[in-house]
Protein backbone atom coordinates (compact mmCIF):
# COMPACT_ATOMS: atom_id res chain seq x y z
CA UNK A 1 0.00 0.00 0.00
CA UNK A 2 1.38 3.40 -0.82
CA UNK A 3 2.02 6.33 1.52
CA UNK A 4 -0.93 8.33 0.20
CA UNK A 5 -3.39 5.58 1.08
CA UNK A 6 -1.87 5.02 4.54
CA UNK A 7 -2.06 8.75 5.16
CA UNK A 8 -5.70 8.97 4.04
CA UNK A 9 -6.66 6.01 6.23
CA UNK A 10 -4.97 7.50 9.29
CA UNK A 11 -6.60 10.91 8.68
CA UNK A 12 -9.96 9.07 8.41
CA UNK A 13 -9.39 7.60 11.87
CA UNK A 14 -8.74 4.02 10.70
CA UNK A 15 -6.94 2.35 13.64
CA UNK A 16 -6.04 -0.71 11.61
CA UNK A 17 -3.89 1.51 9.37
CA UNK A 18 -1.90 2.60 12.45
CA UNK A 19 -1.46 -1.05 13.46
CA UNK A 20 -0.17 -1.89 9.97
CA UNK A 21 2.26 1.04 10.10
CA UNK A 22 3.54 -0.22 13.45
CA UNK A 23 4.09 -3.69 11.99
CA UNK A 24 5.93 -2.18 9.05
CA UNK A 25 8.13 0.47 10.65
CA UNK A 26 8.48 -0.22 14.40
CA UNK A 27 11.69 -2.27 14.02
CA UNK A 28 13.24 0.47 11.90
CA UNK A 29 12.36 3.19 14.42
CA UNK A 30 13.23 1.13 17.48
CA UNK A 31 16.57 0.05 15.98
CA UNK A 32 17.35 3.63 15.08
CA UNK A 33 16.40 5.01 18.49
CA UNK A 34 18.33 2.21 20.23
CA UNK A 35 21.43 2.97 18.22
CA UNK A 36 21.37 6.64 19.12
CA UNK A 37 20.23 6.41 22.76
CA UNK A 38 21.71 3.00 23.72
CA UNK A 39 18.78 2.79 26.12
CA UNK A 40 16.02 0.21 25.57
CA UNK A 41 13.41 1.99 27.66
CA UNK A 42 14.04 5.33 25.97
CA UNK A 43 14.06 3.71 22.52
CA UNK A 44 10.72 2.04 23.18
CA UNK A 45 9.19 5.30 24.46
CA UNK A 46 10.48 7.19 21.43
CA UNK A 47 9.07 4.56 19.04
CA UNK A 48 5.66 4.77 20.72
CA UNK A 49 5.69 8.55 20.76
CA UNK A 50 6.56 8.90 17.08
CA UNK A 51 3.62 6.72 16.02
CA UNK A 52 1.20 8.27 18.53
CA UNK A 53 2.07 11.79 17.39
CA UNK A 54 1.62 10.82 13.77
CA UNK A 55 -1.81 9.42 14.63
CA UNK A 56 -2.82 12.50 16.62
CA UNK A 57 -1.63 15.04 14.04
CA UNK A 58 -1.36 13.23 10.72
CA UNK A 59 -1.45 16.51 8.79
CA UNK A 60 2.07 17.17 10.03
CA UNK A 61 3.08 14.78 7.26
CA UNK A 62 2.73 15.83 3.64
CA UNK A 63 3.17 12.91 1.22
CA UNK A 64 4.09 15.26 -1.61
CA UNK A 65 7.26 16.22 0.28
CA UNK A 66 8.76 12.81 0.99
CA UNK A 67 8.10 9.23 2.01
CA UNK A 68 6.36 8.25 5.22
CA UNK A 69 9.30 6.01 6.09
CA UNK A 70 11.75 8.91 5.93
CA UNK A 71 9.34 11.19 7.80
CA UNK A 72 8.86 8.76 10.70
CA UNK A 73 12.55 7.88 10.84
CA UNK A 74 13.56 11.55 10.80
CA UNK A 75 11.22 12.35 13.70
CA UNK A 76 12.50 9.29 15.62
CA UNK A 77 16.07 10.36 14.99
CA UNK A 78 15.44 13.92 16.19
CA UNK A 79 13.72 12.72 19.32
CA UNK A 80 16.56 10.29 20.00
CA UNK A 81 19.16 13.04 19.64
CA UNK A 82 17.06 15.28 21.92
CA UNK A 83 16.93 12.50 24.48
CA UNK A 84 20.70 12.00 24.42
CA UNK A 85 21.32 15.74 24.72
CA UNK A 86 18.97 16.19 27.64
CA UNK A 87 20.59 13.21 29.37
CA UNK A 88 23.99 14.81 28.77
CA UNK A 89 22.77 18.12 30.11
CA UNK A 90 21.39 16.38 33.16
CA UNK A 91 24.67 14.56 33.87
CA UNK A 92 26.91 17.53 33.14
CA UNK A 93 24.51 19.81 34.97
CA UNK A 94 24.89 17.81 38.19
CA UNK A 95 28.66 18.18 38.12
CA UNK A 96 29.18 21.67 36.82
CA UNK A 97 25.94 23.60 36.60
CA UNK A 98 27.34 26.82 35.18
CA UNK A 99 30.25 25.69 33.09
CA UNK A 100 28.31 23.93 30.36
CA UNK A 101 25.07 25.83 30.38
CA UNK A 102 23.29 25.83 27.04
CA UNK A 103 20.22 27.61 25.77
CA UNK A 104 17.17 25.81 27.12
CA UNK A 105 15.09 25.38 24.05
CA UNK A 106 17.30 24.67 21.12
CA UNK A 107 15.21 25.21 18.03
CA UNK A 108 14.76 22.06 15.96
CA UNK A 109 16.32 23.89 13.06
CA UNK A 110 19.44 24.59 15.10
CA UNK A 111 19.76 20.95 16.05
CA UNK A 112 19.27 19.94 12.45
CA UNK A 113 21.84 22.47 11.26
CA UNK A 114 24.30 21.09 13.79
CA UNK A 115 23.74 17.56 12.48
CA UNK A 116 24.09 18.70 8.91
CA UNK A 117 27.42 20.29 9.81
CA UNK A 118 28.68 17.10 11.44
CA UNK A 119 27.75 15.04 8.40
CA UNK A 120 29.35 17.55 6.08
CA UNK A 121 32.62 17.46 8.02
CA UNK A 122 32.60 13.67 7.96
CA UNK A 123 32.01 13.69 4.19
CA UNK A 124 34.90 16.10 3.67
CA UNK A 125 37.13 13.73 5.63
CA UNK A 126 36.51 10.81 3.23
CA UNK A 127 39.09 9.72 0.65
CA UNK A 128 38.52 11.40 -2.72
CA UNK A 129 37.01 8.36 -4.53
CA UNK A 130 34.46 7.83 -1.77
CA UNK A 131 33.68 11.49 -1.28
CA UNK A 132 32.89 11.83 -4.97
CA UNK A 133 30.20 9.13 -4.97
CA UNK A 134 28.59 10.41 -1.77
CA UNK A 135 28.45 13.96 -3.08
CA UNK A 136 26.86 12.82 -6.33
CA UNK A 137 24.37 10.45 -4.69
CA UNK A 138 23.24 12.54 -1.77
CA UNK A 139 24.05 16.17 -2.38
CA UNK A 140 23.48 15.83 -6.13
CA UNK A 141 20.45 13.54 -5.77
CA UNK A 142 21.75 10.99 -8.35
CA UNK A 143 20.74 7.35 -8.41
CA UNK A 144 23.37 4.58 -8.17
CA UNK A 145 23.09 4.07 -11.92
CA UNK A 146 23.57 7.77 -12.70
CA UNK A 147 26.59 7.90 -10.39
CA UNK A 148 28.12 4.93 -12.24
CA UNK A 149 27.61 6.58 -15.65
CA UNK A 150 28.93 9.93 -14.45
CA UNK A 151 32.22 8.65 -13.06
CA UNK A 152 32.59 5.93 -15.68
CA UNK A 153 32.61 2.80 -13.50
CA UNK A 154 30.38 -0.30 -13.52
CA UNK A 155 27.16 -0.02 -11.53
CA UNK A 156 28.35 -2.64 -9.03
CA UNK A 157 31.49 -0.62 -8.33
CA UNK A 158 29.46 2.56 -7.72
CA UNK A 159 27.21 0.66 -5.34
CA UNK A 160 30.04 -0.87 -3.35
CA UNK A 161 31.86 2.47 -3.14
CA UNK A 162 28.73 4.13 -1.80
CA UNK A 163 28.27 1.33 0.70
CA UNK A 164 31.92 1.58 1.81
CA UNK A 165 31.61 5.37 2.11
CA UNK A 166 28.46 5.02 4.23
CA UNK A 167 30.22 2.57 6.53
CA UNK A 168 33.14 4.97 6.97
CA UNK A 169 30.76 7.85 7.65
CA UNK A 170 28.83 5.80 10.19
CA UNK A 171 32.09 4.96 12.00
CA UNK A 172 33.20 8.59 12.06
CA UNK A 173 29.84 9.87 13.26
CA UNK A 174 29.50 7.15 15.89
CA UNK A 175 32.96 8.02 17.27
CA UNK A 176 31.82 11.59 17.70
CA UNK A 177 28.38 10.70 18.96
CA UNK A 178 27.81 10.07 22.65
CA UNK B 1 16.00 16.07 1.95
CA UNK B 2 19.13 14.46 0.49
CA UNK B 3 20.97 15.07 3.75
CA UNK B 4 18.14 13.51 5.71
CA UNK B 5 18.33 10.53 3.40
CA UNK B 6 22.07 10.21 3.95
CA UNK B 7 21.70 10.43 7.69
CA UNK B 8 18.97 7.82 7.72
CA UNK B 9 20.94 5.50 5.49
CA UNK B 10 23.77 5.76 7.99
CA UNK B 11 21.50 4.75 10.82
CA UNK B 12 19.27 2.31 8.98
CA UNK B 13 21.54 -0.69 9.23
CA UNK B 14 19.98 -2.74 11.95
CA UNK B 15 16.24 -2.85 12.45
CA UNK B 16 15.56 -4.29 15.90
CA UNK B 17 12.19 -5.75 16.88
CA UNK B 18 10.79 -3.71 19.78
CA UNK B 19 9.69 -5.56 22.94
CA UNK B 20 6.35 -7.39 22.61
CA UNK B 21 3.11 -5.61 23.53
CA UNK B 22 4.08 -2.36 21.82
CA UNK B 23 1.37 -2.55 19.18
CA UNK B 24 -1.49 -2.92 21.68
CA UNK B 25 0.01 -0.19 23.89
CA UNK B 26 0.26 2.13 20.88
CA UNK B 27 -3.36 1.58 19.83
CA UNK B 28 -4.56 2.37 23.36
CA UNK B 29 -2.43 5.53 23.59
CA UNK B 30 -3.44 6.66 20.10
CA UNK B 31 -7.17 6.26 20.77
CA UNK B 32 -6.82 8.46 23.86
CA UNK B 33 -4.98 11.15 21.88
CA UNK B 34 -7.45 11.28 18.97
CA UNK B 35 -10.59 9.18 18.82
CA UNK B 36 -10.64 6.66 15.97
CA UNK B 37 -13.59 6.79 13.56
CA UNK B 38 -16.79 5.62 15.29
CA UNK B 39 -17.57 1.96 14.85
CA UNK B 40 -20.69 1.96 12.66
CA UNK B 41 -22.67 0.33 9.84
CA UNK B 42 -20.86 0.29 6.48
CA UNK B 43 -23.10 2.89 4.79
CA UNK B 44 -22.30 5.43 7.54
CA UNK B 45 -18.51 4.96 7.32
CA UNK B 46 -17.92 7.92 4.98
CA UNK B 47 -19.49 10.13 7.66
CA UNK B 48 -17.52 8.55 10.55
CA UNK B 49 -14.33 8.95 8.49
CA UNK B 50 -14.94 12.63 7.69
CA UNK B 51 -15.69 13.33 11.36
CA UNK B 52 -12.35 11.73 12.32
CA UNK B 53 -10.64 13.81 9.61
CA UNK B 54 -12.15 17.03 11.00
CA UNK B 55 -10.80 16.01 14.40
CA UNK B 56 -7.35 15.50 12.83
CA UNK B 57 -7.42 18.99 11.32
CA UNK B 58 -8.51 20.36 14.68
CA UNK B 59 -5.52 18.65 16.33
CA UNK B 60 -3.16 20.64 14.11
CA UNK B 61 -5.16 23.88 14.14
CA UNK B 62 -3.61 26.87 15.88
CA UNK B 63 -5.54 29.92 14.64
CA UNK B 64 -8.60 29.43 16.81
CA UNK B 65 -9.91 32.99 16.47
CA UNK B 66 -9.58 33.36 12.73
CA UNK B 67 -12.74 33.49 10.61
CA UNK B 68 -12.84 30.33 8.51
CA UNK B 69 -16.11 30.56 6.55
CA UNK B 70 -19.46 32.38 6.86
CA UNK B 71 -17.77 34.73 9.33
CA UNK B 72 -17.40 31.82 11.78
CA UNK B 73 -14.26 30.89 13.69
CA UNK B 74 -13.50 27.30 14.62
CA UNK B 75 -15.80 27.09 17.66
CA UNK B 76 -18.74 28.52 15.68
CA UNK B 77 -18.03 26.20 12.77
CA UNK B 78 -18.09 23.20 15.13
CA UNK B 79 -21.32 24.58 16.63
CA UNK B 80 -22.83 24.69 13.15
CA UNK B 81 -21.81 21.09 12.41
CA UNK B 82 -23.18 19.98 15.80
CA UNK B 83 -26.44 21.80 15.03
CA UNK B 84 -27.00 20.07 11.69
CA UNK B 85 -25.82 16.67 12.95
CA UNK B 86 -28.27 17.12 15.84
CA UNK B 87 -31.22 17.71 13.48
CA UNK B 88 -30.46 14.43 11.70
CA UNK B 89 -29.92 12.72 15.07
CA UNK B 90 -33.36 13.89 16.23
CA UNK B 91 -34.95 12.62 13.01
CA UNK B 92 -33.49 9.13 13.45
CA UNK B 93 -34.18 9.01 17.20
CA UNK B 94 -30.53 9.36 18.32
CA UNK B 95 -29.51 11.40 21.40
CA UNK B 96 -29.30 15.15 20.73
CA UNK B 97 -26.56 17.19 22.41
CA UNK B 98 -27.03 20.78 23.50
CA UNK B 99 -30.28 22.60 24.27
CA UNK B 100 -33.59 20.99 23.17
CA UNK B 101 -34.47 21.53 19.49
CA UNK B 102 -37.19 24.16 19.13
CA UNK B 103 -37.05 24.63 15.37
CA UNK B 104 -36.08 22.00 12.76
CA UNK B 105 -34.17 24.56 10.71
CA UNK B 106 -30.42 24.70 10.18
CA UNK B 107 -29.68 28.37 10.86
CA UNK B 108 -32.04 28.66 13.85
CA UNK B 109 -30.44 25.55 15.36
CA UNK B 110 -26.97 26.92 14.56
CA UNK B 111 -27.81 30.16 16.41
CA UNK B 112 -29.04 28.13 19.41
CA UNK B 113 -25.81 26.10 19.46
CA UNK B 114 -23.68 29.23 19.10
CA UNK B 115 -25.43 30.76 22.11
CA UNK B 116 -24.97 27.51 24.05
CA UNK B 117 -21.26 27.09 23.22
CA UNK B 118 -20.21 30.72 23.65
CA UNK B 119 -19.51 30.38 27.38
CA UNK B 120 -17.69 27.06 26.94
CA UNK B 121 -14.09 26.41 25.94
CA UNK B 122 -13.19 25.40 22.41
CA UNK B 123 -12.07 22.00 23.69
CA UNK B 124 -15.46 21.47 25.34
CA UNK B 125 -17.17 22.40 22.07
CA UNK B 126 -14.91 19.98 20.22
CA UNK B 127 -15.91 17.19 22.62
CA UNK B 128 -19.65 17.97 22.28
CA UNK B 129 -19.41 18.03 18.49
CA UNK B 130 -17.57 14.73 18.45
CA UNK B 131 -19.95 13.16 21.00
CA UNK B 132 -22.93 14.21 18.87
CA UNK B 133 -21.39 12.82 15.69
CA UNK B 134 -20.40 9.53 17.33
CA UNK B 135 -23.84 9.18 18.99
CA UNK B 136 -25.44 9.61 15.56
CA UNK B 137 -23.12 6.95 14.07
CA UNK B 138 -23.88 4.46 16.84
CA UNK B 139 -27.65 5.04 16.61
CA UNK B 140 -27.64 3.99 12.95
CA UNK B 141 -26.85 0.35 13.84
CA UNK B 142 -30.43 -0.82 13.36
CA UNK B 143 -31.64 1.91 11.00
CA UNK B 144 -33.01 1.33 7.51
CA UNK B 145 -30.97 3.56 5.14
CA UNK B 146 -33.89 3.69 2.69
CA UNK B 147 -36.40 5.13 5.19
CA UNK B 148 -37.27 8.70 4.18
CA UNK B 149 -36.97 11.30 6.94
CA UNK B 150 -37.10 15.09 7.14
CA UNK B 151 -34.22 16.88 8.83
CA UNK B 152 -33.57 20.60 8.60
CA UNK B 153 -36.34 20.87 6.00
CA UNK B 154 -34.65 18.36 3.70
CA UNK B 155 -36.64 15.21 2.86
CA UNK B 156 -34.29 12.35 1.95
CA UNK B 157 -33.65 8.70 2.83
CA UNK B 158 -31.60 8.21 6.03
CA UNK B 159 -28.64 6.93 4.00
CA UNK B 160 -28.54 10.09 1.89
CA UNK B 161 -28.98 12.33 4.95
CA UNK B 162 -25.87 10.72 6.46
CA UNK B 163 -23.91 11.07 3.19
CA UNK B 164 -25.01 14.71 3.17
CA UNK B 165 -23.56 15.09 6.68
CA UNK B 166 -20.34 13.42 5.46
CA UNK B 167 -20.14 15.84 2.54
CA UNK B 168 -20.73 18.94 4.64
CA UNK B 169 -18.25 17.80 7.30
CA UNK B 170 -15.68 17.19 4.55
CA UNK B 171 -16.25 20.61 3.01
CA UNK B 172 -15.90 22.44 6.32
CA UNK B 173 -12.84 20.33 7.16
CA UNK B 174 -11.39 21.50 3.87
CA UNK B 175 -12.31 25.12 4.75
CA UNK B 176 -10.49 24.75 8.09
CA UNK B 177 -7.44 23.09 6.52
CA UNK B 178 -7.16 25.88 3.92
CA UNK B 179 -7.46 28.50 6.65
CA UNK B 180 -4.70 26.76 8.63
CA UNK B 181 -2.46 26.23 5.61
CA UNK B 182 -2.76 22.44 5.99
CA UNK B 183 -2.86 20.00 3.10
CA UNK B 184 -5.97 17.81 3.62
CA UNK B 185 -5.69 14.51 1.71
CA UNK B 186 -8.77 13.37 -0.22
CA UNK B 187 -10.96 10.72 1.44
CA UNK B 188 -10.21 7.07 0.72
CA UNK B 189 -11.92 5.69 -2.39
CA UNK B 190 -14.30 3.67 -0.18
CA UNK B 191 -15.45 6.89 1.51
CA UNK B 192 -15.47 9.10 -1.55
CA UNK B 193 -17.40 6.79 -3.87
CA UNK B 194 -20.74 6.96 -1.94
CA UNK B 195 -20.42 10.76 -1.57
CA UNK B 196 -19.71 11.09 -5.30
CA UNK B 197 -22.73 8.88 -5.99
CA UNK B 198 -24.93 11.15 -3.86
CA UNK B 199 -23.65 14.22 -5.73
CA UNK B 200 -24.28 12.49 -9.07
CA UNK B 201 -27.87 11.68 -8.05
CA UNK B 202 -28.42 15.25 -6.79
CA UNK B 203 -27.61 16.81 -10.18
CA UNK B 204 -31.26 16.78 -11.45
CA UNK B 205 -32.41 18.32 -8.14
CA UNK B 206 -29.93 21.20 -8.49
CA UNK B 207 -31.28 21.85 -12.00
CA UNK B 208 -34.87 21.75 -10.77
CA UNK B 209 -34.21 24.04 -7.81
CA UNK B 210 -32.52 26.53 -10.15
CA UNK B 211 -35.63 26.63 -12.34
CA UNK B 212 -33.84 24.93 -15.20
CA UNK B 213 -36.21 23.04 -17.51
CA UNK B 214 -33.94 20.44 -19.04
CA UNK B 215 -36.79 18.37 -20.50
CA UNK B 216 -36.60 14.61 -20.92
CA UNK B 217 -32.90 14.53 -21.59
CA UNK B 218 -30.07 12.76 -19.85
CA UNK B 219 -26.42 13.23 -19.03
CA UNK B 220 -23.47 10.91 -18.78
CA UNK B 221 -21.29 11.84 -15.82
CA UNK B 222 -17.78 10.40 -15.66
CA UNK B 223 -15.96 11.06 -12.41
CA UNK B 224 -12.24 10.34 -12.50
CA UNK B 225 -9.69 9.49 -9.82
CA UNK B 226 -10.11 7.31 -6.71
CA UNK B 227 -13.80 7.02 -5.79
CA UNK B 228 -14.96 7.91 -9.30
CA UNK B 229 -17.31 6.10 -11.67
CA UNK B 230 -19.64 6.47 -14.62
CA UNK B 231 -23.31 7.50 -14.26
CA UNK B 232 -26.33 7.83 -16.54
CA UNK B 233 -28.43 10.67 -15.13
CA UNK B 234 -31.93 11.44 -16.52
CA UNK B 235 -32.69 15.10 -15.81
CA UNK B 236 -36.40 14.47 -15.21
CA UNK B 237 -36.58 14.26 -11.41
CA UNK B 238 -39.05 11.39 -11.65
CA UNK B 239 -36.40 9.14 -13.22
CA UNK B 240 -33.46 7.61 -11.37
CA UNK B 241 -29.73 7.85 -12.04
CA UNK B 242 -27.81 4.58 -12.43
CA UNK B 243 -24.57 3.25 -13.85
CA UNK B 244 -23.86 4.35 -17.43
CA UNK B 245 -24.45 1.53 -19.92
CA UNK B 246 -23.91 3.13 -23.31
CA UNK B 247 -27.18 5.11 -23.45
CA UNK B 248 -27.48 8.03 -25.83
CA UNK B 249 -27.19 11.32 -23.93
CA UNK B 250 -27.51 15.05 -24.63
CA UNK B 251 -24.32 15.80 -22.77
CA UNK B 252 -21.23 14.06 -21.38
CA UNK B 253 -19.50 15.61 -18.39
CA UNK B 254 -16.08 14.62 -17.10
CA UNK B 255 -14.57 15.82 -13.84
CA UNK B 256 -12.37 14.67 -10.96
CA UNK B 257 -14.58 12.95 -8.34
CA UNK B 258 -13.45 15.09 -5.39
CA UNK B 259 -13.63 18.32 -7.41
CA UNK B 260 -17.13 17.48 -8.62
CA UNK B 261 -18.29 16.98 -5.02
CA UNK B 262 -16.73 20.32 -4.12
CA UNK B 263 -18.60 22.06 -6.96
CA UNK B 264 -21.91 20.79 -5.52
CA UNK B 265 -20.67 21.84 -2.08
CA UNK B 266 -20.14 25.40 -3.30
CA UNK B 267 -16.32 25.19 -3.29
CA UNK B 268 -15.84 24.76 -7.01
CA UNK B 269 -14.95 28.24 -8.21
CA UNK B 270 -12.31 27.69 -10.84
CA UNK B 271 -13.11 24.00 -11.39
CA UNK B 272 -14.45 23.60 -14.91
CA UNK B 273 -16.09 20.46 -16.22
CA UNK B 274 -14.99 18.94 -19.48
CA UNK B 275 -18.23 18.81 -21.48
CA UNK B 276 -19.11 17.15 -24.75
CA UNK B 277 -22.53 17.73 -26.32
CA UNK B 278 -25.02 20.54 -25.75
CA UNK B 279 -22.83 23.49 -24.56
CA UNK B 280 -25.81 25.55 -23.29
CA UNK B 281 -27.02 22.64 -21.12
CA UNK B 282 -23.48 22.16 -19.84
CA UNK B 283 -23.24 25.82 -18.79
CA UNK B 284 -26.69 25.77 -17.16
CA UNK B 285 -25.97 22.59 -15.16
CA UNK B 286 -22.60 23.91 -14.04
CA UNK B 287 -24.18 27.19 -12.89
CA UNK B 288 -27.00 25.35 -11.07
CA UNK B 289 -24.78 22.73 -9.38
CA UNK B 290 -23.92 24.63 -6.14
CA UNK B 291 -27.56 25.58 -5.42
CA UNK B 292 -27.91 23.05 -2.56
CA UNK B 293 -24.78 24.29 -0.82
CA UNK B 294 -25.49 26.60 2.04
CA UNK B 295 -23.72 27.31 5.27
Amino acid sequence: MDDHLFHRRVVSGDESALGELYDRFSALLYGLALKVTRDRVAAEDITQEVFATFWERPLGFDPSRGSLRTFLATVAHRRSVDHVRSEERRRVGALAPRLFERPHDLEEGVVAADEVERVREAVVGLPESLRQVIELAYYGGRTYREVAVEIGVPEGTAKSRIRLALRRLAETLNEEAP
Amino acid sequence: MSLDRLYLDLLDEAPVAPPPGGRARLLATAAARRRPAADCVSWARPYAGRVAAMDAVFASATAWDVEIVEGWHLQELLGHLTAKDGLVAAAVGAPVHGPPITDDEAMARTAALHAHERSRSLLETRRSWRDQADALCHALAGADPARVITAGGLRLPVGDQILGRALETWIHTHDTAVSEGLNLPRPTAAELRPMADLCARLLPMTALLSGLDAGDRSVRLTLTGDGGGDWHIPLLPTKRAAGYEGQEVALSIRADAAEYCFVLGGRGAGHEWEAEGDPALAADLRAAAPVLSGP
